[in-house]
């Protein structure tokens, strides 16, 4: 009798969702959903609202990457008013952004799955959490907080709260730069130098133990997206979009925000409230293709930074062409966060950063705005159109964990039927099917845009139908 | 990590869109003016206690901490001592409460504060509205003087 396993909710994840994984008469699974299952609507309740407060609207979609948000936001309408923002804006801009990668990515990697790679995924789950890392690698638990509090505390600096800061507005920023905040910021950075050394180097020295979860934690072929500079390294505020094929061929190049529909559709599953992007030529699935770190080191020719350049030369060793598994965002992220403090340590040194320029102002110029950024996870696209008026009249957003759908349910599924066999199962498979999720670092309020509990659940089905087990947490 | 120290540190928690959840960015507002000349006292108000707080606590002499209270009567204030959990529940990622943030400061960074104090104001309606309920409103008076008081006594002890 065939059954069907649900794990409901899904845990350590941002957002509501649960996988269900689809057993066969034999007890050997045959498919595997992942189910995003909370549902809001921002882009509807958007309609009406003046453009202008677009960024601050679409920022409370997220209380983890809300700068993503305010940035493609914000450059959405200024497509609309037709304005270049002044120099010192950007750069300000990109280092908010990269201060939002550091601590998302800090969450991610320490909070959300270091439990995992230190403690093992078959370790007792009661200590299996933040105080269990501070047990056994206390400077590795000191290291991730130090991070996050650093990007944290650049949010707050610049933004002047820590989440959803307003300060992001469409034309550039509400207020310059301080002196003392860029002092306060720079002497940060030596401790955020050491403490990312501290990961990378622990992370290198476990990551071969887990081989066989790299084999086959979402381990295929597929297409790659991601922001990229006219020098080929990797950008996460401004340049244009590529997207590689599997085996690492440009498919399509320097796309704009204002080309992005043309290029990527969005298909719907009856199973989850999350879309599934696809590259349009391709179709859907076929043209499914994952973002976010391990995308965007696959697209990269260099990160654009000496430290983080080094890491990604070793990164590109793991594979001859991309590289495949998404064990290895864990790896990208770290790089990732190096990239990010040395950048955020270049803006810094910007002669022109402490300007007081930071605005540009126009009215209504088009009827119609695209703006694209990279948020932690990936790619993140708004798209607005508004009347002579300026009011909304229609929006739509792409997001990341829409962008990273298709590959997080094959992914569930590969795992799910390497590890489940005759309808036998611990938790400490349960927590590997999971922990492929937690590799892409979904954002499940972003994907639906919808309104925020955090957990995730899995349940075992028959092929009648009938509900044989459950792991709720 | 420069984190600045403050001899009463307090840290508010609540969601200003969930209606009485909203009460903890309230008072921590309220403190910013009425504590502002007043050197030593740190105010900081968020959606959620989270881990990275540790880092304020284990810089801080003293800490008060501010939320609702879903299981206290609608407008009950106390403020009562808190001390750190000794056990840690099994999801601690993106919330935490008062215990087991000053847990994490100990576990972290072997520090805990002299004195922990926890301003509970019990929520009579938490739904996705601004503003109060009545039940809170006639309790923002009391709210506010016992986080007074509480301030005024712990930064009148010797360290």
């Amino acid at each position: 009798m065939s059954q069907t396993i649900t794990i409901d909710p899904v845990t350590r994840l941002e957002g509501h969702g649960k996988i269900t994984i689809y057993l066969d008469d034999q007890g050997n699974v045959e498919n595997a959903s992942f189910h995003v299952t909370q549902v809001r609507g921002f882009e509807k309740f958007s309609e009406g609202r003046p453009f202008y407060e677009m960024p601050s609207l679409m920022a409370r979609i997220c209380g983890i990457c809300p700068v993503s948000h305010l940035i493609a936001s914000a450059k959405a309408c200024e497509a609309i008013m037709s304005v270049r923002i002044p120099h010192t804006a950007a750069q300000l801009r990109r280092m908010l952004n990269l201060a939002q990668m550091v601590q998302s990515h800090a969450l991610s990697f320490f909070y959300l799955s270091s439990p995992d790679l230190l403690l093992g995924l078959d370790s007792d789950p009661a200590s299996r959490h933040l105080f269990g890392v501070a047990g056994a690698k206390p400077e590795l638990a000191r290291a991730g907080v130090g991070l996050r509090r650093f990007g944290q505390h650049i949010i707050e600096l610049l933004g002047n709260k820590r989440i959803h800061p307003g300060w992001v507005i469409p034309g550039g920023v509400t207020e310059p730069l301080a002196e003392a905040k860029r002092d306060e910021i720079l002497g940060m950075i030596p401790e955020a130098y050491d403490n990312i050394k501290i990961a990378l180097n622990w992370y290198k020295q476990i990551a071969d133990s887990f081989q066989p979860e790299i084999e086959v934690f979402a381990n295929f072929p597929s297409l790659y997206m991601g922001l990229i500079n006219e020098d080929e390294s990797v950008e996460f505020t401004d340049g244009a979009l590529r997207l590689i094929d599997a085996r690492g061929g440009i498919v399509a190049d320097g796309i704009t925000a204002t080309q992005f529909t043309e290029v990527i559709g969005e298909a719907v599953e009856p199973y989850s409230y999350t879309k599934f992007a696809y590259y349009k030529p391709l179709g859907y699935p076929e043209g499914s293709y994952r973002v976010g770190p391990l995308a965007r080191l696959n697209i990269a020719q260099s990160m654009g930074t000496p430290l983080a350049d080094i890491e990604l030369k070793q990164f590109k060793q793991l594979a001859l062409g991309p590289v495949q598994s998404s064990f290895h965002y864990h790896y990208a992220r770290l790089i990732d966060i190096i990239h990010g403090i040395e950048k955020i340590e270049q803006i810094l040194t910007d002669p022109l950063i402490l300007d007081t320029h930071v605005r540009a102002t126009a009215g209504v110029n088009r009827l119609e705005g695209s703006g694209q950024a990279e948020a932690p996870r990936g790619t993140l696209h708004h798209h607005y159109k508004v009347d002579e008026n300026g009011l909304i009249t229609w929006a739509n957003l792409v997001i990341a964990t829409g962008q990273n759908n298709t590959a997080m349910n094959l992914g569930v599924k590969q795992a799910a039927q390497h590890y489940i066999k005759d309808g036998k199962f611990t938790e400490g498979i349960l927590n590997r099917v999971e922990a492929v999720v937690r590799t892409f670092d979904p954002c499940l309020s972003c994907s639906t845009h919808a309104l925020g509990q955090m957990p995730l659940a899995l349940s075992l089905v028959s092929s009648t139908g009938e509900l044989l087990d459950q792991a709720i947490r | 990590m420069n984190t600045p120290s403050a001899r009463c540190l307090i840290l508010a928690c609540g969601n200003t869109l969930r209606e009485d959840d909203g009460i903890g960015p309230f008072l921590a507002s309220w403190a910013e003016e009425q504590f502002a000349n007043i050197p030593g006292v740190r105010i900081l108000a968020s959606h959620q206690w989270t881990p990275e707080l540790a880092l304020e606590i284990v810089a801080a002499e003293t800490v008060i901490f501010i939320d609702c209270a879903v299981n206290a009567a609608p407008g009950a204030v106390s403020a009562t001592p808190v001390i750190a959990a000794e056990q840690m529940p099994r999801l601690m990622t993106h919330h935490l409460d008062a215990t087991c943030l000053l847990a994490l400061a100990r576990e972290y960074y072997e520090a805990t504060p002299r004195e922990s104090v926890l301003l509970s104001i019990g929520a009579g309606s938490i739904e996705l509205r601004e503003g109060f309920s009545d039940a809170i409103l006639a309790a923002i008076p009391q709210a506010q003087r016992t986080l007074e008081t509480t301030v005024r006594r712990l930064l009148s002890k010797r360290p």
